[in-house]
């Protein structure tokens, strides 16, 4: 499958979609129950998932923590669930928990969507993160500690650019 | 005010002085005509790039030049390869999965 795509909406926004080859009601399973998503839903390398709790009913919670296996650092998320369409859509609020990383991100929930769309068999997953405001969605991208990470490739790119641009004339 | 290098590119004004300066050596009056905001927004910007030490000052006779430290701009490379990395393994494993989910439909239908 192609690496997934990036892009910034409007200033509190970022999306990101990606394809993958199992039918939307498969890949709504991988998203729904927490021992799947455990599976998939990784942190950064040496880090495990010890708290994967999720009740993905509208007005349920949900708690995600990891922890790195190294030095006892811990981060997560958590959140409420918002809409349930199976195998279409699932909106959610988010909430970083900075555990005792000592980033801060900002307080207000940002809301999470994700799209599912099955065509023969491959389905399309489109995610949209909105932030509560554009001063959350920068914090979050200093911090690269979020789903947000995904908008730090675009400013990354133009970094790129600039670096390639640079080295050629040194 | 502690300052990291993901402050320097969070702002998009920010990534445009870094662009510019990638090109070249320039003053803060050359800078600013490429902006349409104020001369001391601009100055305000540079002052955050240089507490980054994304960029440093060059004087060159009466005039002080700003330039960009490649070797400070790679540490977001690196660091956000980090996070790149995790989102690829993360879809990765996830098409793994989806892969194993299928292969156990198959099994189960033929039973």
């Amino acid at each position: 499958m192609k690496p997934a795509e990036a892009s910034l909406p409007s200033d509190t926004e970022v999306l990101v979609k990606r394809s993958f080859d199992a039918p939307a009601k498969l890949v709504w399973r991988a998203y729904m129950e927490a021992d799947l998503l455990r599976r998939w839903c990784v942190g950064p390398p040496g880090w495990s998932m010890p708290v994967c709790e999720m009740d993905m009913r509208v007005g349920g919670k949900y708690r995600w923590r990891w922890r790195s296996d190294e030095n006892d650092q811990e981060f997560g998320f958590t959140g409420e669930v918002l809409e349930v369409v199976p195998h279409a859509k699932l909106v959610h609020t988010q909430i970083f928990d900075p555990g005792n990383l000592g980033v801060s991100m900002g307080s207000e929930p940002s809301i999470i969507t994700v799209a599912f769309e099955d065509a023969n068999g491959i389905t399309s997953v489109t995610t949209t993160i909105k932030f509560a405001s554009k001063a959350d969605r920068d914090a979050a991208f200093a911090t690269g500690m979020t789903d947000g990470m995904e908008m730090s490739y675009q400013s990354l790119d133009e970094v790129l650019a600039v670096m390639k641009n640079a080295e050629a004339r040194a | 005010m502690r300052r990291d290098i993901f402050q320097a590119i969070s702002d998009p004004t920010r990534r445009a002085i870094i662009a510019l300066i990638a090109l070249q050596a320039m003053t803060p009056n050359a800078l600013a005509e490429h902006f349409d905001t104020t001369r001391q927004a601009v100055s305000k910007h540079l002052r955050v790039l240089t507490e980054c030490e994304v960029i440093t000052q060059e004087p060159r006779g009466r005039e002080i030049y700003y330039r960009l430290e490649i070797d400070k701009m790679k540490e977001i490379d690196n660091w956000l390869e980090q996070y790149r990395k995790i989102w690829e393994s993360r879809y990765e494993q996830l098409d793994a999965l989806l892969a194993e989910l299928k292969q156990q439909e198959k099994q189960e239908r033929k039973i």
